[in-house]
């Protein structure tokens, strides 16, 4: 079959997005998001950016009378906060969101509706933060919030709740973005393209991905103890009662350094994009560049104390954070000769994006030679807090994460727009801000190591810093020159730049293979692949859009729906075809529930149970199948001979998406309670005596026995799971309510358990420490009764079937979770002051 | 980079005041001048033993760091020189990029693994080294000073001695001193960056250091840890004095301030505890026993006010007195509605705690 105009016209249908307002609503096509996302970032960096040039003018001299401390403090803190939580990693997301389906060959990703969801959670988020700060409520202790400071007993306003609830939304959607961009990476690759011929971009992308499900769960465990201390009064980060403020810091790190890395890591992909299109030649050592990505992304997780030497906590300890610390170098440093090395065999155009990688080079370097400085123990002790450490991490950002970034809007700018940029105004762009850059920030390394601290709002005259400070001001009023001489060019080319053609870089990967702006639907037919550059080794058959014969019927997907072609985790062998989710206005009702539970806690508490019936109410409509999703012959429409399609996926044997982002979602609640446990085990290991006086140690029979109907409830899931596989919906159905049924009754006994205790939670952090572990498993256990009814009713109605059985088994797997992880819990819940 | 305040009649007048003082210190007339700024806080230009042996670390950073990035800049510089002319695509074949790969493996080793794995070495080993050094001095410690951060101040005891004081520790050169640090309410951090690396002082915790400086003089300590409003605004000064200097003050400071003897003193000190002053401030052998602000004991022979920003001179005092919060936007000390005879007096009777 041929790629005619009738196919294209279905397809166009298919994917059509109307150009109302109520459509940009409903869009949850990756191509509508990530561009969406990168837009809202760059608006984001550009308040941030305003922020910075507050600040500099108010420590251009001395004493100055600009900003006032609180308002400078506020105003720090936004830029921080801004750049790290609502610029640089939705940016990075972004782009992956709107590249890498397109570089893998897929139509969209895996789950289109939670895409959707996660950039309206940001983007309420992301707004309430600023608003904020016109109330003159801002968050106003750093980016960091270093209890005690960061907490509503040192702050006269609600700044440190809008920390906690906005930052807590943004990290939700980061996850969704993440848990989205993981599996589309691991499922949806065209077939042919094996792991090891997948482009470097979406190795950091994926990377990125799995990093931010390790970490962004840590922190928002860590917000959340910190809203409990605000609002309710526990003592977790409370001396006084028993807490500790470095729980806080360790939380916070162990999130905090990853969180550096995930920023770092697409913008090396970025770079290995760029340099391999601009000289012509495959990325030197790719096996070590990949296995580079992994090593960074796996040594993150072992350096976070380097934050925390000045704590003054186990000095001989440290040294291992110290040693890791300085291994980071070598992936790096493997990295970096890797994109020398092919910028010395290739052939070097020197285009703009290869201008700011060579801009990359310089400041990257710079920045890692510095963090071999602050990696070495006695050196931090003396930089750490000052502006050494501020010029040591721009150096890093700006150079790992902004150079790139600039060259990789550059470069895919005619893929975004359709428009060529102007290379002069591009080139000046590079100019301006390289010098601008340096001038800011190579002064801090000297301001620093003359002991000005960070986070002040001014400093005395005639301690040695007046003038580096003036010239650090100057240097980012050119730094804002250039930044808005590359945006200048942006608009310009947008609204009359010279149309770009599909692949107007010669470049290797398969974006580049489809017009410039891709049609709505992308690729019209699976690409296939045996290369890792395929444009540049073309098969005959290789091309999406080349009139080319493939008559193989196993490659062929619907044009009337959409639907993407799902393949094998490492080999990508074609599996199933994935039908995707259409527009929907769902998800940004959804994303409106949870702004509402979390912003209406700043307003009064007690809303934050209207908000959760909200969401409630707002899965239950996510999840209500489709009405033509009841014809059992529209679950299997398709071409003749294709594969068959995802909701019949497990009965060929193979794993589906939604099985895929249902394990994700349960591994990322599992590090959720990882955490919890650790932080008790932490403050535990604070106390001789435990639980702390009057809380009394917890009786265990009870208890024990009253565990037993949750534990018991893995039994009728296991029956429902197998009842589904062979088509029985009437014994699938029960089993899930059953299920329910013995969940509900552990939820009952636990309330009546703490109902009869009596114990303050608010008496010192042991109470504190068991209502939050148990409270937060009961919110599981309640979220697991709603779903487990809801599918059983649905699955005994019929609706759930054999060749339809992801919502019976993912629920299952969801219940198994909630069951199994109260083991622990129960451990060191009810067994934690006989410990040690 | 050292830009000293030049001095002014009056600071040399209130200067005279703190003559014992001064004579215990082996200082020139230049630092009697300008006593709060004497030296920069410059960590590159150490007068302690910490932060000697950091120093020394750091040049290896600086010799290594260098020749790391002048050799890497350089490769680049190379590199893009040679293709300046390199056409995009012309004479370069797939027998090319393999033999790219091939020799550009090469690269990732030895720039990537071997130079580093080497560099790294070296650098951790001489930072275990200096860690090493900073643990503990040479010399048992000579003195113990209890140090706990407010918002924004510092109060300082010597629990041997039974002094208090605040904003200001006096330790004796050439000694190792032993610090036991507390915060009362934040985070904060003890810095001194002439005399020794920092640590952090934690609310429920001690952390303990040791801090030797090796010549008399006087060196400003910083908060290094972001702690709020006023940050920005404590520090503290450390006045290093002779051995035997050190030991006169000590005793000096044992002794209750002298009963005020003129008439303007004794109303001073009726104004004191007439406006609440008591109720934050302590002055030895008075009924004001307030804990929550610094003890005002010696408050005449301090050389800075509001936690080490102004010079303590009767203008600034004045000034902090009636209206803290102009010096010091978000200062815990409230206001003082003063007429300007109680002002004068309270100067006075102030004026006599020494």
């Amino acid at each position: 079959m041929s790629v005619d105009t009738a196919w294209r016209a279905s397809l166009e249908e298919a994917w059509h997005r109307p150009r109302t307002f109520y459509g940009y609503l409903t869009a949850v096509q990756h191509r509508s998001l990530g561009a969406r996302f990168v837009a809202t970032g760059l608006v984001f960096f550009l308040l941030a950016g305003i922020a910075a040039i507050l600040m500099r003018i108010q420590l251009a001299v001395p004493e100055a009378q600009f900003l006032d401390a609180e308002l400078y403090n506020q105003i720090f803190t936004m830029h921080g906060t801004t750049m790290m939580f609502l610029f640089a990693v939705p940016i990075a997301q972004g782009i992956g969101i709107y590249i890498v389906p397109m570089m893998i060959g897929a139509r969209d990703m895996a789950f289109p509706r939670l895409n959707a969801f996660g950039y309206w959670v940001y983007f309420l988020g992301g707004t309430a933060l600023w608003v904020s700060l016109f109330f003159g409520q801002a968050p106003n202790s750093g980016w960091f919030n270093y209890p005690t400071l960061g907490t509503a007993r040192y702050q006269a306003g609600m700044n440190i709740d809008v920390y906690a609830l906005t930052i807590s939304m943004v990290e939700i959607a980061a996850i969704v973005a993440a848990i989205e961009l993981v599996v589309t990476v691991l499922k949806l690759r065209a077939p042919g393209m094996s792991l090891n011929r997948m482009p470097l971009f979406v190795w950091a992308q994926l990377v990125m991905g799995v990093m931010i499900l390790a970490a962004m769960p840590t922190v928002l465990v860590a917000t959340l103890l910190l809203e409990l201390d605000n609002m309710i009064g526990t003592h977790f980060y409370s001396p006084g009662g028993g807490g500790d403020p470095l729980l806080w810091q360790h939380l916070f790190w162990f999130f905090g350094h990853p969180e550096v890395y995930i920023i770092l890591l697409p913008g090396l992909g970025i770079v290995a994009a760029v340099v391999a299109t601009f000289t012509r030649h495959d990325i030197v050592g790719y096996p070590y560049v990949a296995a580079a990505f992994v090593a960074i992304g796996m040594l993150s997780f072992a350096v976070w104390v380097h934050h925390m030497f000045a704590t003054g906590r186990a000095t001989t300890g440290m040294g291992l954070f110290s040693v890791a610390t300085f291994a980071v170098v070598i992936p790096s440093g493997v990295q970096m000769f890797a994109t020398l090395a092919t910028m010395a065999y290739g052939r070097l155009r020197m285009s703009v994006p290869m201008l700011y990688v060579l801009g990359f080079v310089f400041v990257f370097i710079l920045g890692g030679l510095t963090g071999v400085n602050v990696a070495s123990i006695p050196f931090d002790l003396q930089v750490h807090d000052t502006y050494f450490v501020v010029a040591h991490f721009h150096y890093v950002l700006l150079g790992g994460m902004l150079f790139p970034l600039f060259a990789g809007l550059y470069y895919w700018f005619p893929k975004f727009t359709g428009r060529m940029l102007d290379d002069r105004l591009g080139k000046l762009s590079f100019w301006v801000i390289f010098v601008g850059m340096n001038v800011t920030f190579f002064p801090m390394h000297l301001l620093g190591l003359w002991a000005m601290p960070r986070r002040v709002y001014t400093y005395l005259p005639g301690l040695g810093w007046d003038r580096l400070n003036l010239l650090a001001t100057i240097g980012a009023g050119i730094f804002a020159l250039g930044v808005a001489t590359y945006l200048f060019n942006a608009v310009r080319s947008v609204l009359n730049g010279p149309p770009a053609p599909a692949d107007p870089w010669g470049a290797g990967t398969l974006e580049w293979s489809i017009a410039s702006p891709p049609p709505v639907y992308g690729f019209a037919r699976t690409p296939v692949v045996d290369d890792r550059n395929p444009l540049w080794r073309p098969r005959t058959d290789v091309l999406a859009d080349a009139a080319h014969d493939l008559d193989d019927p196993r490659l062929e997907t619907s044009f009337d729906r959409r639907e993407t072609m799902a393949t094998s985790l490492i080999d990508a062998v074609p599996q199933f075809r994935a039908v995707q989710q259409t527009s929907t206005i769902v998800p940004f009702l959804a994303a409106l529930a949870v702004a509402f539970t979390f912003l209406s806690a700043l307003i009064e508490p007690l809303l934050i149970l209207v908000g959760l019936v909200l969401v409630a109410f707002a899965l239950f409509v996510w999840f209500k199948p489709d009405p033509q999703e009841w014809d059992r012959d529209w679950l299997r429409a398709g071409p003749e001979g294709s594969l068959p399609t995802s909701f019949e996926a497990a009965r060929h044997g193979y794993r589906s998406t939604t099985w895929a982002g249902g394990l994700v979602t349960v591994l990322v609640s599992a590090s959720v309670f990882v955490t919890l446990i650790v932080s008790y085990l932490y403050l535990r290991v604070g106390h001789d005596v435990w639980p702390i006086d009057p809380v009394e140690p917890r009786a265990l029979a009870g208890p024990l026995l009253a565990s037993l109907p949750l534990i018991a409830s893995v039994v009728p899931l296991g029956l429902a799971r197998r009842a589904i596989a062979r088509d029985d919906h009437r014994t699938a159905g029960l089993g899930l309510l059953a299920a329910g049924a013995l969940a509900l009754l552990f939820g009952v006994l636990k309330v009546v358990e703490y109902v009869q205790l009596d114990q303050d939670p608010r008496a010192n952090v042991s109470a504190s420490l068991d209502w939050t572990l148990t409270g937060f498993h009961l919110l599981y256990v309640l979220a697991f009764v709603v779903a487990a009814v809801v599918v059983g009713i649905y699955t005994l109605r019929g609706l759930f079937h054999g060749d339809r059985p992801d919502g019976v088994t993912v629920t299952a797997m969801f219940g198994g979770f909630v069951a199994l992880v109260w083991i622990p819990l129960f451990a060191v819940v009810y067994l934690g002051h006989a410990l040690m | 980079m050292a830009a000293h305040r030049t001095s002014s009649e009056r600071q040399q007048a209130w200067g005279a005041r703190h003559a014992p003082l001064m004579s215990a210190l082996v200082i020139t007339s230049c630092q009697f001048d300008a006593p709060a700024h004497r030296e920069v806080p410059d960590a590159l230009q150490p007068r302690g033993t910490g932060a000697g042996i950091v120093l020394a670390e750091m040049w290896w950073h600086l010799v290594f760091g260098t020749a790391v990035f002048v050799g890497v800049m350089g490769l680049l510089l190379a590199i893009v020189w040679r293709q300046r002319n390199a056409s995009p695509v012309e004479g370069l074949d797939e027998a090319d990029i393999t033999r790219g790969e091939a020799r550009g493996v090469r690269w990732i080793w030895w720039g990537g693994i071997v130079m580093p794995v080497l560099v790294l070495t070296v650098i951790f080993g001489r930072s275990m080294v200096s860690l090493a050094a900073l643990q503990s001095p040479e010399e048992p410690e000579t003195v113990t000073i209890e140090v706990t951060g407010h918002r924004w101040w510092w109060e300082v005891r010597y629990p041997v001695e039974d002094i208090v004081t605040a904003n200001e520790l006096h330790i004796p050169a050439g000694e190792p001193v032993h610090l036991e640090l507390h915060a009362q309410d934040v985070i904060h951090t003890f810095w001194v960056p002439q005399l020794h690396p920092k640590i952090d002082m934690l609310p429920g915790e001690t952390n303990e250091l040791w801090i030797q400086a090796d010549q008399p003089g006087i060196y400003r300590g910083i908060c290094a840890e972001f702690c709020g409003l006023q940050h920005a605004r404590m520090q503290f000064q450390v006045v290093a004095m002779e051995p035997a200097g050190y030991r006169e003050w000590v005793e000096d400071r044992q002794q209750p301030p002298p009963e005020p003897t003129t008439e303007l003193a004794l109303q001073g000190r009726e104004v004191f505890m007439d406006h609440n002053c008591a109720q934050c401030h302590a002055i030895a052998g008075t009924s004001a026993v307030g804990q929550i602000g610094p003890d005002l004991s010696d408050l005449a022979t301090r050389l800075t006010l509001a936690g080490g920003v102004y010079r303590n001179n009767p203008g600034n005092l004045g000034g902090w007195l009636v209206d803290p919060q102009a010096m010091k936007p978000g200062a815990l000390m409230p206001a003082t509605p003063l007429d300007g005879e109680e002002l004068q007096a309270l100067l006075a009777y102030l004026g006599t705690l020494e």
